[in-house]
């Protein structure tokens, strides 16, 4: 698909530099490695009514890693809804839901182009699965509601050049800030939710050693971790003690169920931290 | 086709199938086990002009195609001037694979490629393939040059049910099926292969101990049921639905010793991923109590209230379900799924038998 | 096993039923294995065909005869310079008295006049739905043509066409009778007797192709009842012509309700309104599990009739049913009911045979 409307930059992945191993050398070891506690989330900052044009809307902050104060992960979120679905469209008893979440095209160490690809495409799914479990669909028949999310900056290090292959824990990272903004502009939109909805990930970690143990932490930054084996991410109702959308992928050690549930429940245990700073968000606004 | 696509069913099928589904055992529209699959038709190498293929049919009509092709293709980023001594083994252990390497695509007929449920179909496969990093091993070889290797997944019937599983199971036969040419030049020179197409080695070499290409099932949950291979009108009423990969472990001769080791396979979970069931879509019923077309209100013909009152949930009424799955039944799912000697360990073996080429 | 992979087959013949044996075609099918005779020439076949074979197969563009006596019926033209009966379809010639018709051996449903057909509502409109029957256009089934609870007598209104969907919404399946067709072939349906209406309680079947050897055939009896085996109780089941099957547990039918209801009650008007105020119900009554399990099987043996190229009529239905039953008894009793595959085979075996 050629988009012929703008003056799009080169064709190709643009492949950023790589630098002589030698120089390298001190600053592979200035590698910031994780200071939170291994169940601690980062801190966050949740805006909603940002857009007043918007039935609602919402805007969130994760802060990066190593210094404090600079933020690694901004989303955008707007809201238009509900509104009447177009006219020759089928009946439909229940509210019909359309996401589209898209990476700025200067959001990520690779620049993405204007037109969705495929993993974009992936995560709005993602995203309408978590959320449909928690609108009250049947309240609005014939009406439909847009969630568009922008991802403004998208969390990844200058450090990481040579890291390759990080990019699905960075999508997991987006997806469960991408709930719970979209959480905090539905609530600010006015449509009805069984219960506020937040995303949280949890991942397999292990350092570089031979003999390093695997551990379990949340709210995992992946350029601070050797290697990640495996993660998931859960969007999780806190009230009603159940799981609408669950994204798990990685390389379990055998067949062995334990670590996987415990995988499951620290990825509850974030979205409920989550949770909380949503929760406490909305109240300000209303307040 | 797409995970959450109106079905049409009428609520009162909908609530029939629900609480025949949620019975123990669960009796299912066709009188299946829940364990039980569709019955299919399976055969590998129908196309010679790949690398490997596979074509599988269900009962009920639906087919799907794989076809894998590879190329060599110059390793990005690799700036080796440097002539390295250190012979096989130090190119041994720096052999490492790139997700970039393997090209996943998917068609359904009357899709287009970006469109979201294909590429979360093709995302799911995908991610199921490169999730343990070993996959893109077996593709280098040396460090200028790798295969890369183009999986195209066709479905030639219009979907009628949920193509996943179908799709996965495809795949996995048509990657068993695979060979690579054999490499007859050496070190890090420009790679050339030997010509003779019968001693080619196939990418996963049978009967040794490297691990083979994963499956995806697709498991439902009504009630406290758990149900394997779910036609749509099952899917119409689901509680919950995952979509699950599993792969095999690789066995070392070490594991296999001593007694009372459980039969079957050592199995490694991939991926799990949430698939949006359609019963969030489907009409609700109407109570009779509430039906302002039934009983003595029908005939009075009072005016409609403007808006109706919600209902608690009547015995016999269908009604959309609301809100997730309690983790303690998707870990249910996850588990079964599992087990040894369980669907999964049975759905191997049944692949395995199938005759190559 | 959960799970049967096997081999894909050769296209085994479809099993013939007694009445339906083509000799020629037959042994012309069987003898080159379907291969094509690469070493002579494809005998086209001779202009006139021989009447005195009572069954046999054509192909479009195949001269049925120039005999002026007979008429042309379905799948047939006149050729214009000729005046031949040419076929225009693929599949057996059929003659009743005068009338000469080719009967193709799959194909969509045409409604006719009187059928009796199980049908979806896809769309609701401002006085009437559009119904999925099967066929190549959407039925309409008007307003005005549905029996109003509350009986004959109550006055259509305008909070009737308001609340249309209160009715029949989308997604809902009923029961109907063909009253008229459009010009271009589209059906008009009504529903206006107390034996159709809304279904529920039970399970669809979709039945696809209706043709020559296997399907849904037209037959005396479309809706029947019957007992089940293994404790459950009557069973109802609809064959609707278009190929749509429901199976059901027995609703109390509205003429039986009548009855009941006659010495009670005197006045024709109470009756109608009494029992007409269930039909738009889609809340199910209560069904036990013997019941859903003999609907099950009920829906299997369907399900292998067509697969294994048998028609659907009642006759093969029941006979089908207690071969099922049987089967089920020498196996693993009766919680056995999967008819899919082999199972499937052995029934039709098992119903040819006998």
């Amino acid at each position: 698909m050629a988009d012929r409307r703008r003056v799009n930059g080169p064709v190709g992945a643009t492949i950023p530099p790589v630098f002589e191993d030698e120089d390298v050398q001190v600053q592979a070891t200035q590698r910031t490695t994780r200071s939170r506690a291994p169940n601690g989330i980062r801190k966050m900052y949740l805006k909603t009514g940002v857009t007043p044009s918007a039935s609602g809307s919402a805007y969130l902050e994760i802060e990066t890693s190593g210094k404090d104060g600079v933020s690694g992960l901004k989303l955008s979120c707007t809201v238009h809804g509900p509104r009447s679905l177009p006219r020759l469209s089928p009946f439909s008893p229940h509210i019909i839901l359309s996401t589209h979440v898209k990476f700025a095209p200067f959001a990520t160490k690779q620049r993405r182009g204007y037109l969705r690809d495929p993993s974009e495409r992936d995560l709005g799914t993602h995203l309408e699965a978590a959320l449909r479990g928690a609108i009250i669909a049947d309240r609005w028949p014939k009406s439909g509601v847009d969630i568009i999310i922008s991802i403004i900056e998208g969390d990844q290090g200058r450090e990481t050049s040579g890291a390759q292959g990080d990019d699905t824990w960075d999508m997991m990272n987006a997806l469960s800030g991408c709930i719970t903004v979209a959480s905090a502009a539905l609530a600010d939109a006015g449509i009805d939710c069984v219960d506020t909805v937040a995303g949280g990930v949890a991942a397999l970690v292990r350092g570089s050693g031979e003999n390093d143990t695997a551990r379990i932490v949340i709210d995992p930054i992946p350029s601070e971790h050797e290697r990640i084996e495996a993660a998931c991410c859960i969007a999780y109702l806190p009230a009603r003690d159940e799981i609408t959308n669950l994204w798990f992928k990685g390389d379990m050690p055998d067949h062995d169920m334990g670590i996987y549930s415990e995988l499951v429940q620290q990825g509850i245990q974030a979205s409920k931290l989550a949770n909380r700073v949503l929760v406490e968000s909305l109240g300000e606004t209303v307040k | 086709m797409a995970p959450n696509q109106h079905v049409l069913l009428s609520p009162a099928e909908l609530a029939y199938l629900h609480e025949a589904l949620s019975l123990t055992p669960p009796i299912r529209p066709d009188g299946r086990a829940p364990t039980q699959f569709r019955p299919l038709v399976a055969e590998t190498e129908i196309l010679p002009g790949t690398n490997g293929s596979a074509r599988i049919c269900f009962a009920d009509g639906t087919e799907a195609i794989v076809g894998v092709k590879a190329e060599v293709e110059r390793t990005r980023g690799y700036h080796g001037d440097d002539e390295e001594e250190g012979g096989e083994e130090k190119r041994e252990q720096e052999r490492e694979g790139q997700d970039e390497w393997v090209e996943l695509t998917v068609e359904i007929p009357g899709y287009r490629e970006d469109d979201a449920s294909t590429a979360f179909l093709a995302a799911m496969l995908s991610e199921a393939l490169l999730a343990d990093g070993g996959f893109a091993k077996k593709l280098w070889i040396n460090r200028r040059f790798h295969w890369k290797l183009f999986l195209d997944i066709i479905l030639i019937s219009p979907p009628l049910s949920y193509p996943l599983p179908l799709l996965s199971l495809t795949t996995h036969l048509a990657l068993l099926s695979t060979r690579l040419p054999r490499l007859k030049s050496e070190g890090d020179e420009d790679p050339f292969f030997d010509d003779d197409w019968a001693a080619a080695p196939y990418l996963y070499p049978q009967g040794t101990a490297t691990t083979r290409p994963p499956i995806t099932l697709l498991v439902m949950a009504v009630g406290r049921n758990i149900i394997f291979d779910p036609t749509k009108e099952e899917l119409a009423v689901a509680d919950v639905v995952l979509a699950v990969s599993v792969g095999e472990a690789a066995t070392d001769a070490s594991s296999t010793k001593g007694k009372g080791k459980a039969p079957g396979r050592s199995l490694r979970l991939l991926s799990v991923r949430t698939v949006d069931p359609p019963s969030r879509v489907t009409p609700p019923g109407v109570p009779n109590a509430t039906n302002s077309a039934y009983g003595i209100a029908a005939s009075a013909q009072k005016q409609p209230e403007a808006r109706t009152v919600e209902a608690q949930a009547v015995e016999g009424v269908w009604r959309a379900p609301r809100g997730g799955a309690k983790p303690a039944v998707m870990a249910a799912l996850v588990q079964k799924v599992l087990e040894r000697g369980g669907v999964a360990d049975e759905v191997l073996d049944a692949l395995d038998a199938v005759e190559l080429g | 096993m959960p799970i049967t992979i096997t081999a894909p087959k050769a296209v085994r013949p479809s099993y013939a039923a007694a009445d339906n044996a083509s000799d020629d075609s037959d042994s012309d099918a069987s003898s080159d294995n379907g291969a094509a005779d690469l070493e002579g020439d494809i005998p086209m076949a001779s202009s006139r065909r021989k009447e005195d074979k009572s069954y046999s197969i054509v192909t479009p563009g195949e001269v049925i005869t120039d005999d002026p006596q007979w008429m042309r019926g379905h799948g047939t033209f006149v050729s214009p310079s000729t005046s031949a009966i040419v076929s225009s379809v693929a599949g057996t010639i059929t003659r009743t008295n005068k009338l000469l018709s080719v009967r193709p051996l799959r194909a969509r449903y045409t409604p006719e006049v009187g059928d009796l057909v199980v049908g979806r509502i896809v769309e609701v409109q401002a006085k009437r739905w559009r119904v999925d029957v099967g066929a190549s256009q959407l039925a309409s089934l008007p307003l005005s043509a549905i029996n109003l609870p509350g009986g004959i007598l109550r006055k259509r209104t305008e909070t009737d066409e308001l609340q249309i969907r209160t009715f029949f919404a989308e997604g809902d399946l009923l029961v109907a009778e063909v009253q008229q067709l459009f010009s271009d072939g589209g059906a008009v349906l009504h529903t206006r007797s107390l034996k159709y209406g809304k279904l529920r309680n039970g399970v669809f079947v979709a039945v696809s192709g209706m043709g020559g050897g296997s399907g849904v055939v037209r037959s005396r009896r479309q809706v029947w009842t019957m007992e089940a085996a293994n404790g459950a109780g009557p069973l109802d089941i609809v064959l609707g012509v278009n190929g749509f099957v429901w199976i059901s547990k027995h609703v109390e039918t509205p003429e039986a309700l009548i009855a009941e209801t006659k010495s009670a009650t005197t006045g024709i008007t109470n009756l109608e309104e009494s029992v007409s105020t269930t039909m738009y119900s889609s809340q199910n009554d209560r069904i036990g599990v013997e019941t859903m399990r003999e609907i099950s099987r009920i829906r299997g043996v369907v399900t292998a009739l067509v697969e294994n190229g048998l028609r659907v009529d009642e006759d093969m239905l029941v006979r089908g049913y207690h071969e099922a039953v049987e089967m089920a008894m020498l196996g693993e009793g009766p919680d056995d009911i999967y008819l899919g595959g082999e199972r499937g085979e052995q029934l039709a075996a098992a119903l040819t045979g006998v």
